[in-house]
């Protein structure tokens, strides 16, 4: 009997990612995330399936252009009197994307494609004369990349394949089933710790981090071979404190192939993606870390890992 | 609708503004003449979606009595950030966070408590909700609340004329705080897309420039208007910009923090904020007006944002008059059968809009209107 080949949702295809893995690296972010970080800096990953966004500042005008008007069927969109220019009612839109072809400044796109395996594949090879001396290879992102499971093994099988060194970015948040699909095709295993208090985890993330908690130590103990890395990105006033950082230092120190735990300084270079998808920036009032605060955190975690800092 | 009435709901979509205890007090009055009972739905639909969360009770009834003693100040039925029965975030056997569609099981549970129609207070933004809730079969009369007097189809939406007033009479304060320190205040207030309440309010205090969404400003002009007021004695100033407020092409290039290109490259589109047009939220409008003046005034500018802080407090006694008004009118509708519409003020009438005209649509300021020109005989400038 022949088995279908999974397709999944592709949100993009990053070129020369630095910082998602060993090397140079090409990291595939794909659609679906099951939690919701008040802090997300990619909206537009978090819907499993696709949907439009706008950026108005693209947008000709109804005078000059006006062909999304009528091609919108859910009368959706429409002309905000005082620059001629196009909004989205968001609450009308249903995602449909035909407003997308029509739009000849291409202020109007589609978040997320379907791509088959191959095709993802073939894409990320045409990078892999970068990926020898560095190092690097494919990275599965999110979203949460596990969440389309057959999908992410089948590409990174076929990575490894085609000789291509595979690493995924994930928080954990699925059923041990996904992860036990997807993780024997992956050498390096990044991988979100948020917050330690399951009670602040919920109220910052969406869920407590209980089947999370479990799914890595379960991750470690059943794939010792496999090298992972644990990440926080590090919000001020949510998780920028010594218990927090002490707390994942306690979880993952026993573990040999957990070889490092890196901070991901908090940005804003999401906020602008909100405006695009007609969403809400709960945390408009955040800034960065202070550099002392990274510093004095990384500290604690190079001594952890016996390194001079 | 045909059927007759027995009890109506009130439901209060979005954030506090003021009057909104006015409205559910007009409308359980005048229902309450029309021998009609009147419940309220606690925090938008959550009392009818999330009973489990109100052991109280996620509806409550509203009696003549009850409504009162009820203080014009707060929102007897609390306020909801976002009401969106068509999006309502929850956790799936799974644990997976999901957003799905409970309007089917809204409209149920609203037959359920057999309330044949509903009266719901709501933003611009949320007409649109109300509008697909009517396309499924809810009766609804829809009240426009608004600090920023945007929602289109009517001249007044309540809460507007009390925001007004706290605007006025903090920018009065900082006025003569920047009188007194010999420099120039910079306001940045509410207006995303539409300037009617830093016009209204400039100009209620004569400030020396307000910017408007509506009209894209050069901040090299307002300086001038500055540097000649300086030049003639008047070393300090006032002017109000609208959080929506943008510079005009070409004419400026707004102060933000610089993007950092590594982190950058790292995820989609993740440019960080390089558009002027996007709205600049949490002060950052008056914060880059106030240090771009400053380099061309060569005067010290303070900035200060006021944005949703002036939106709580009393109502007025105009926003008292209005929501009795609306809550009176909204039943008046349910009476004469016409649901799917928006109570309106069209002087001197209450007129009742169609859902279907009063969405797609933001009340913003024509560039020619009354406000605009008056403005200008004042002498203030708008960066025009």
């Amino acid at each position: 009997m022949h088995t279908p080949t999974p397709t999944g949702i592709v949100l993009n295809i990053q070129h020369f990612s630095t910082h998602d893995g060993p090397g140079m690296r090409t990291t595939v972010f794909l659609k679906g995330c099951s939690l919701r970080c008040k802090w997300c800096c990619n909206p537009e990953s978090i819907q499993f399936k696709p949907e439009l966004a706008y950026n108005l500042s693209k947008c000709i005008g109804e005078k000059e252009c006006g062909l999304c008007l009528k091609e919108c069927p859910e009368s959706a969109i429409f002309v905000l009197d005082s620059d001629g220019k196009m909004r989205i009612n968001w609450d009308l839109c249903t995602n449909c994307g035909k407003c997308v072809p029509v739009c000849p400044p291409m202020a109007l796109y589609l978040f997320g494609q379907e791509m088959t395996p191959e095709q993802v594949l073939d894409e990320v090879e045409q990078d892999s004369a970068f990926y020898g001396e560095s190092g690097g290879g494919i990275t599965l992102s999110g979203g949460e990349c596990l969440l389309q499971s057959d999908f992410a093994a089948a590409v990174l099988e076929g990575a490894h394949q085609r000789g291509i060194n595979t690493a995924i970015e994930t928080a954990g948040n699925v059923p041990w089933s996904f992860m036990e699909k997807v993780l024997p095709h992956v050498d390096t295993v990044l991988h979100d710790h948020k917050l330690t208090d399951p009670v602040r985890h919920k109220k910052w993330v969406g869920v407590d981090n209980k089947r999370i908690l479990e799914n890595f130590k379960r991750a470690y103990e059943t794939f010792p071979h496999k090298t992972f890395i644990a990440r926080t990105p590090l919000m001020p006033g949510v998780n920028d404190d010594e218990e927090h950082i002490r707390a994942v230092l306690a979880f993952i120190r026993p573990y040999k192939n957990v070889v490092d735990y890196e901070l991901l300084p908090y940005h804003r270079f999401g906020e602008n993606k909100y405006t695009f998808l007609g969403q809400v920036y709960e945390l408009e009032d955040f800034q960065p870390p202070a550099p002392e605060t990274l510093k004095r955190l990384r500290a604690i975690i190079d001594d952890a890992f016996g390194r001079k800092g | 609708m045909n059927t007759p009435v027995h009890t109506i709901a009130i439901n209060i979509g979005g954030g506090y503004v003021p009057g909104i205890n006015s409205v559910i007090t007009g409308a359980v009055l005048a229902a309450s003449e029309l021998g009609w009972d009147v419940v309220g739905i606690r925090d938008g639909f959550d009392g009818l979606l999330f009973p489990d969360r109100y052991p109280e009770g996620g509806v409550v009834p509203l009696t003549p009595r009850m409504v009162r003693h009820l203080s014009a100040t707060g929102a007897v039925l609390g306020t909801a950030p976002r009401s969106d029965p068509f999006r309502v975030r929850t956790v799936n056997a799974d644990n997976q966070i999901e957003e799905i569609d409970r309007s089917d099981e809204l409209l149920a549970k609203l037959r359920t408590e057999k309330i044949d129609a509903v009266i719901s207070v709501v933003s611009s933004a949320a007409l649109s909700v109300l509008f697909k809730l009517h396309r499924k079969g809810l009766a609804t009369v829809c009240v426009p609340k608004s600090a920023e007097n945007d929602v289109a189809g009517t001249l007044l939406s309540f809460g507007f004329n009390s925001t007004l007033s706290y605007t006025v009479e903090t920018l009065e304060r900082v006025r003569e705080a920047a009188e007194s320190a010999r420099r120039i205040g910079v306001v940045e207030v509410l207006g995303e897309h539409s300037g009617w309440l830093a016009l209204q309010a400039g100009m209620a205090v004569c400030a020396d420039a307000v910017l408007i969404p509506e009209i894209p400003f050069d901040l090299r002009k307002v300086a001038e208007k500055l540097r000649a007021k300086a030049k003639a004695g008047q070393e300090y100033g006032l002017v109000v910009v609208a959080a929506g407020a943008t510079p005009a092409a070409g004419s400026e290039i707004i102060e933000s923090a610089a993007p950092n290109p590594m982190r950058a490259s790292l995820a989609p589109l993740a440019t960080g904020p390089e558009d002027s047009y996007v709205i600049d939220q949490s002060g950052r409008m008056a914060n880059s007006v106030a240090l771009r003046l400053q380099r061309l005034t060569d005067q010290q500018i303070y900035p200060l944002v006021l944005g949703p802080l002036v939106k709580g407090g009393p109502p007025t006694a105009v926003d008292r008059q209005l929501g009795l008004g609306y809550g009176a009118g909204a039943v008046r509708a349910i009476q004469d059968g016409q649901c799917g519409v928006m109570v309106a003020f069209q002087p001197p009438d209450l007129k009742f809009v169609p859902l279907a005209e009063a969405i797609n649509k933001i009340r913003t300021v024509p560039r020619d209107s009354l406000f605009v020109q008056l403005s200008r005989s004042l002498g203030i400038a708008l960066g025009d």
